[in-house]
């Protein structure tokens, strides 16, 4: 368990969290954990396939329920909530970004933005609609607006989706994957702009990723094996050298000959 | 307009081709409904009218003292009572105040006295059986419409005048100012003179009825002041039996008889065939409604990412039913009004054809606003019911199965 500093809010709170799916075969996909996130916070979420990153973050986002344990958000129990108020929460304080960007193909860019905003309030002002216009522009798509979303390339869509978490204004984004079928350039682009978001507007950030670039570039790294916190620290802490030769696939270890390249490739 | 009306509009212009057939099947199975309704209404109303445009609605006549229960009751003693009235005694005495509180009834609109005996037209050796019905012309013209239907002729009816059926003065040869013999009840004869001549739509009518002045009626089959019957036309026909009812408490010591009894076989006919027809249509009812269904059914799959997205989101349960709610709502709505279109220009169409194949329509059809407006309603509202599943489907789905891909 990892605390930025006695006294300091926490923002989201687990608290011995499990999750079994199945009633017959039994799979125990969380064992239990116990972890803080504090507000503007970027931290990514790494492991193998299968170590229960998704199951987490969906507990996490209130989507799904653990099968013992809470979750704390503001000190306000999110597990005790009813389906009803879980979907307002969600409304209210998680952006979501996933992998395969669930855009609704009917809506145009604008519109897509605009539909937490609607769940919201059931209805849109101009204030609002003048917001989602700000937002895809920083996200780089001022151009695109009123394009379909089937119109847009993966990485605008993408781009669309983050523009979307954050219109509701969340103290929280949680991103499954999500530049997982983006290419390298695009990526790169995209998590940019999820670093320059989380700089200006102080929202946090958890990334589930397998992109170990990505991973490295974190404030902070929760490494995840068969349910179970592995590693929980902060890169500001140790050297990249050291992020990356624990990051980097172990085929990889030993690329880098010294410490300028791997500063190279995490810059 | 709230979010879930966006969502349920777009999901259905989505849906370009799928939205176009339902609505489609719906404006169809629509305009048979209205079609039907308007084409049986048509037919009955047509026939309600031959039947009770041109006869009485409610009929008065005289009530010998005793009503249908104390007759009853009385059967024990059938023997004893038998000889005290004869059959005269039905006739109605002292009808005048009676014609005069019906003319201040405002649901009647016409009342008509009427004397009425059988008698024999007599020419070259033939007897022609023919019924006597002594009338105030202007009184019964309200109600028979004589003057519409005289052929030839006046209505004044003094003296010897009679008037009589265009059948009758075809068979025997008759001539308007013709003098005629005819032998009246009681074997006694009297020669009238034919002052017009008229057609009211009935063969039956044409052939036998001779009108002549009441006054003189009365004179000639010795009844006096008296007379058989007072016949009364009301605003609305339908309404002739609560009406009668109502009556009967008003007036004591006359029987009042309606045309709703006199014709309960037609009525009844009648209304086997609005059975049916409402059979037909709520069998249409049911098509659209299981139409709807099954394609909101197959529509909740198609989105089912969609509805996912929007409930990892925060859409409620509920919210996310109603998507479907309005889906089928609105199909409902847009479908049956674009029925109720097609429907009246179905009717147009067939006036428009048998118009051309007899030359004249075979009967009024009215375009009922209402009951189409009642039809646009039911179908909504089975619209809305059909789409309950689909919704309830909606409100179960769970983002994260859909998440996960
Ligand atoms: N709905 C489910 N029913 C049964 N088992 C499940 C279900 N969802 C996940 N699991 C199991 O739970 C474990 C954790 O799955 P999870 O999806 O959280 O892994 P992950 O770390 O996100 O993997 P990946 O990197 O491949 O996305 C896996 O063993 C998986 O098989
Ligand atoms: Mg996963």
């Amino acid at each position: 368990m990892l605390r930025l500093g006695e006294g300091e809010i926490v923002l989201l709170e687990t608290r011995g969290i499990t999750k079994v799916y199945g009633t017959v075969f039994k799979t125990t996909a969380l064992g239990g954990i116990d972890l803080n996130f504090d507000p503007g916070e970027f931290a990514s979420i790494i492991g193998y396939s299968g170590s229960g990153k998704t199951t987490l973050l969906n507990i996490l986002g209130a989507l799904d329920r653990p099968t013992d344990g809470s979750v704390w958000f503001n000190n306000v129990e999110v597990t005790a909530m009813n389906d009803r108020e879980l979907a307002e929460f969600r409304n209210r304080n998680i952006g979501f970004i996933f992998q395969f960007h669930h855009l609704l193909p009917e809506f145009t860019a604008l519109e897509n933005v605009l539909i937490p905003t609607w769940i919201k309030t059931h209805s849109s002002t101009r204030q609002k609609e003048e917001r989602a216009r700000e937002l895809l522009e920083l996200v780089g798509l001022k151009e695109r607006i009123n394009n379909k979303a089937t119109d847009l390339s993966g990485g605008q869509q993408q781009r669309v989706a983050i523009a979307r978490s954050l219109i509701n204004e969340p103290a929280i984004i949680l991103a499954d994957e999500p530049t997982g079928n983006l290419d390298s350039e695009t990526t790169e682009q995209v998590y940019e702009l999820m670093r320059e978001i989380n700089a200006r507007l102080n929202t946090a950030f958890i990334v589930v990723t397998h992109n170990d670039h990505i991973a490295a570039k974190s404030d902070r790294i929760v490494e995840m094996k068969d349910g179970m916190i592995l590693k929980d620290y902060l890169t500001g802490e140790r050297s990249k050298d050291d992020v990356w030769q624990d990051v980097a696939p172990k085929y990889c270890r030993h690329c880098y000959k010294d410490s300028d390249e791997v500063n190279n490739q995490l810059l | 307009m709230g979010f879930e009306w966006k969502v349920a509009f777009r999901f259905l212009k989505d849906g370009r081709g799928q939205t176009a057939f339902i609505l489609l099947g719906i404006a169809v199975g629509v305009a048979v409904q209205v079609f039907l309704g308007t084409l049986i209404s048509g037919l009955q109303a047509d026939l309600i009218n031959n039947t009770v445009g041109t006869s009485a609605h409610i009929i008065f006549s005289g009530d010998n003292g005793f009503s249908a229960e104390s007759r009853q009751a009385s059967a024990d003693y059938t023997f004893a009572v038998e000889g005290n009235f004869r059959q005269t005694d039905d006739t109605l005495k002292d009808w005048r105040p009676l014609m005069d509180a019906l003319d201040n009834q405002p649901e009647m609109t016409a009342v008509s006295p009427l004397v009425q005996g059988n008698g024999f037209l007599l020419r070259s050796g033939i007897s022609a059986p023919v019924v006597f019905r002594g009338i105030m012309p202007d009184r019964a013209n309200e109600l028979y419409q004589l003057e519409e239907g005289l052929l030839e002729g006046n209505l004044g009816l003094e003296g010897n005048q009679i008037m009589l059926g265009t059948d009758l003065a075809e068979e025997y040869q008759l001539r308007l100012g013709d003098n005629v013999t005819f032998q009246l009840p009681g074997e006694s004869r009297q020669v009238f003179t034919i002052a017009g001549i008229f057609d009211l739509g009935s063969q039956s009518i044409n052939e036998s009825w001779i009108l002549l002045d009441l006054s003189r009626a009365q004179r000639l089959l010795g009844l006096g002041d008296d007379i058989n019957r007072l016949e009364t036309q009301i605003r609305d026909v339908f309404a002739a039996d609560v009406l009668s009812e109502e009556l009967e408490k008003q007036f004591q010591g006359v029987s009042i008889d309606n045309w709703k009894v006199q014709n309960a076989d037609l009525l009844s006919a009648l209304q086997s065939q609005s059975g049916s027809s409402i059979t037909i249509q709520v069998f249409v009812l049911l098509a659209i409604t299981l139409g709807i269904a099954s394609v909101l059914a197959v529509s909740v799959v198609q989105k089912s990412k969609q509805i996912g997205i929007l409930k990892a989101m925060g859409t409620s349960s509920s919210s996310a039913s109603r998507i479907f709610l309005i889906q089928g709502g609105l199909l409902g709505l847009l479908g049956s009004l674009l029925g109720v279109l097609f429907g009246f220009m179905l009717t147009q169409f067939f006036l428009w054809g048998t118009a051309q194949a007899t030359g004249r329509a075979l009967f009024p059809l009215e375009f009922d606003p209402v009951s189409s407006a009642v039809i646009v309603a039911i179908a909504t509202t089975a619209s809305v019911v059909s789409a309950l599943i689909p919704a309830r489907k909606s409100a179960k789905l769970n983002p994260i199965d859909v998440i996960r891909g």
